[in-house]
């Protein structure tokens, strides 16, 4: 008999998420109305919405949780509603709530989910990653809040998925306990995984993402790399600076069209693209021996973006 | 890794945990000692109507189900609540393992916890009581299965109508604990009274004259398969919504 082999399509093999045309309602509510995204393997993918959005809910149907209403999904190929053992052993999860046993050590938690996969990573090494080495001896019960998501991320790690969800992984955590999640997340990118991570904030998505994708409303409003996402690339610049003294702004060399205005001290002007114009200015401050202090170049931030795309985050 | 041994390792962390936690301990272990030792010692040697049992030693067998449906009911369920609504079990779906087997190990641990009060609270009874060790052992053994299966189908079921982590010690409790009083647990039922006859819809009256049989020197088997009857009757109710209507997840709030 010839073996039976499974017809890989070439394209696909990259591909570690597909989503397309999903739709999930609770009762009245549509918590998604048709979302489409793709996540390549060893990307970062940051599922950015307000509260409500129905990033959850999208989440929790990759990871098998909830049954979709419509639309296709798939996970490294396979349909994540028939809860495959095998696709579960290659996923990790960390839930929105924290869930961890309370009445166990860090240790002790992490080393029982070890033993539930085929392959785990050495409990010492997960240990050290989400940074309670000091802490392993320790009863989770006995950790501070924000530390109790360390064990929660270090149980998601442990069985060494290749594939990892994230909903909120930062929420309630300090701004150094941040960073260190957000190093956390990069090593695991640099070891080839996968991540979907839900966020509210922007700069985690910028700071993390390979791609972000904006839901609100239960729809995509927006996806693409932080840096051009809803067409920040093209946006206009903002040029500000403080208003030499005995200087007017009709004085400064400022090419047509550009309409400066005075804010205080400063004046400030927007433009699609700032380098000739910083030329022409900064080399009239030098030949009058001016200083051009506050100078400030500002591109519109991923915030103004998503405020503008997410309506304020008003659904 | 191969499920059986997976249980194993799940009934060894619930032990540790078990044993870290002591207000799940002092109800099934300590509260039927320190009654046993109170109560026991000032009951005196009359002998319990309708029985060949000494009213002490009818308080060991009372305290074995006292301690049995603690153990089962009232721990598992919830122990299952608190997981449920913190999300453990949850999280334990989303792992490679069946999460059947993560509940297995609950049980496990729970039959564990069983056997040490049998073996300490009928230990005492022995050595104190004049507790005969059971005349039908076989009666006993398969008393205490059925009060097993009983009770815990009994205490996954009962998480079924617990709405949130709060309100699990006041449901739990609330069910048990009046009809653990009228099913003669903490004194003899009068046979005939009005107590007896409501006690005898409930499985708990039935298990105590179950279990007192097997400790009876009477001819026969000791075994009493309408009592049993009753007993499995509310194990398959208590399933059958189980299997209905279990929840793995918190209610959205
Ligand atoms: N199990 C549920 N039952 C009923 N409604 C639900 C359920 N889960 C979510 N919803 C509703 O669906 C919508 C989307 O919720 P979801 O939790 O997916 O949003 P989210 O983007 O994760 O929000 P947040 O940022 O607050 O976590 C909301 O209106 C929510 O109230
Ligand atoms: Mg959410």
């Amino acid at each position: 008999m010839r073996p039976v082999r499974c017809p890989v399509v070439a394209a696909d093999v990259d591909i570690a998420i597909t989503v397309r045309g999903l739709t999930k309602s609770y009762g009245k509510v549509e918590a998604l109305r048709g979302v489409d995204f793709e996540v390549r393997r060893g990307q970062v993918l940051a599922l950015l919405g307000p509260n409500g959005a129905g990033k959850t809910t999208a989440v929790e149907i990759l990871e098998g949780y909830r049954k979709r209403e419509g639309g296709e999904v798939s996970v490294f190929g396979v349909d994540p509603e028939r809860r495959l053992r095998s696709l579960r052993a290659r996923v990790g999860i960390v839930l929105q709530e924290c869930a961890v046993d309370p009445y166990l050590t860090v240790a002790e938690a992490v080393t029982q989910r070890a033993g539930l996969y085929p392959e785990p990573r050495p409990v010492d090494e997960v240990i050290d990653l989400v940074g309670l080495e000091a802490k392993a001896r320790a009863r989770v019960k006995l950790l501070s809040g924000g530390q109790q998501r360390r064990p929660d991320l270090g149980l998601a790690l442990v069985g060494n998925p290749e594939l990892i969800f994230l909903d909120e992984p930062t929420t309630g955590f300090d701004p150094s306990a941040r960073r260190e999640a957000w190093d956390v997340v990069r090593g695991l990118c640099a070891e080839g995984r996968t991540v979907v991570l839900t966020t509210h904030y922007m700069d985690e998505a910028q700071a993390l993402a390979d791609a972000v994708t904006v839901i609100a409303n239960g729809r995509v409003v927006a996806s693409g790399s932080p840096d051009t996402l809803g067409g920040r690339d093209h946006g206009m610049t903002t040029v500000r600076f403080v208003l030499p003294a005995g200087v007017s702004v009709g004085e400064l060399p400022l090419p047509e069209g550009v309409e400066p205005q005075r804010r205080g001290e400063f004046v400030e002007f927007r433009i699609a693209e700032p380098t000739e114009v910083l030329h022409a200015l900064t080399g009239w401050a030098v030949r009058r021996g001016e200083v051009l202090s506050g100078l400030a170049v500002v591109r519109p931030s991923l915030e103004d973006v998503y405020l503008a795309l997410t309506g304020g985050g008003q659904p | 890794m191969n499920d059986l041994l997976i249980v194993k390792d799940q009934v060894r962390y619930e032990q540790k945990a078990y044993w870290r936690n002591p207000m799940a301990a002092v109800f099934t272990l300590m509260f039927p000692v320190v009654f046993l030792v109170v109560v026991g010692t000032s009951a005196g040697a009359t002998r319990v109507p309708g029985t060949t049992l000494k009213y002490d030693q009818y308080i060991v067998v009372a305290m074995l189900t006292f301690g049995l449906i603690a153990a089962c009911y009232t721990n598992l369920g919830m122990a299952i609540c608190i997981r449920r609504e913190s999300g453990v079990l949850k999280r334990m779906r989303g792992t490679p393992i069946a999460i059947s087997s993560y509940v297995d190990g609950i049980i496990g641990s729970v039959l564990i916890n069983v056997a040490v009060l049998t073996v300490v609270v009928v230990g005492i009874g022995m050595s104190f009581y004049h507790l005969h060790f059971p005349y039908h052992p076989l009666a006993t053994v398969v008393t205490l299965l059925v009060a097993i299966v009983t009770f815990c189908a009994l205490g996954m079921a009962v998480t079924i109508i617990v709405p949130n982590a709060d309100a699990a010690p006041a449901v739990i409790n609330g069910i048990y604990f009046p009809i653990v009083f009228i099913s003669g647990v903490f004194y003899p039922l009068s046979s005939g009274s009005v107590l007896s006859h409501i006690a005898a819809y409930f499985p708990i009256s039935h298990m105590i004259t179950a279990l007192v049989s097997g400790f009876e020197q009477d001819p026969g088997s000791g075994l009493r398969p309408r009592d049993l009857m009753v007993m499995l009757i509310w194990a398959a109710a208590a399933l059958v919504f189980t299997a209905r209507r279990f929840r793995w997840e918190p209610k959205h709030r």
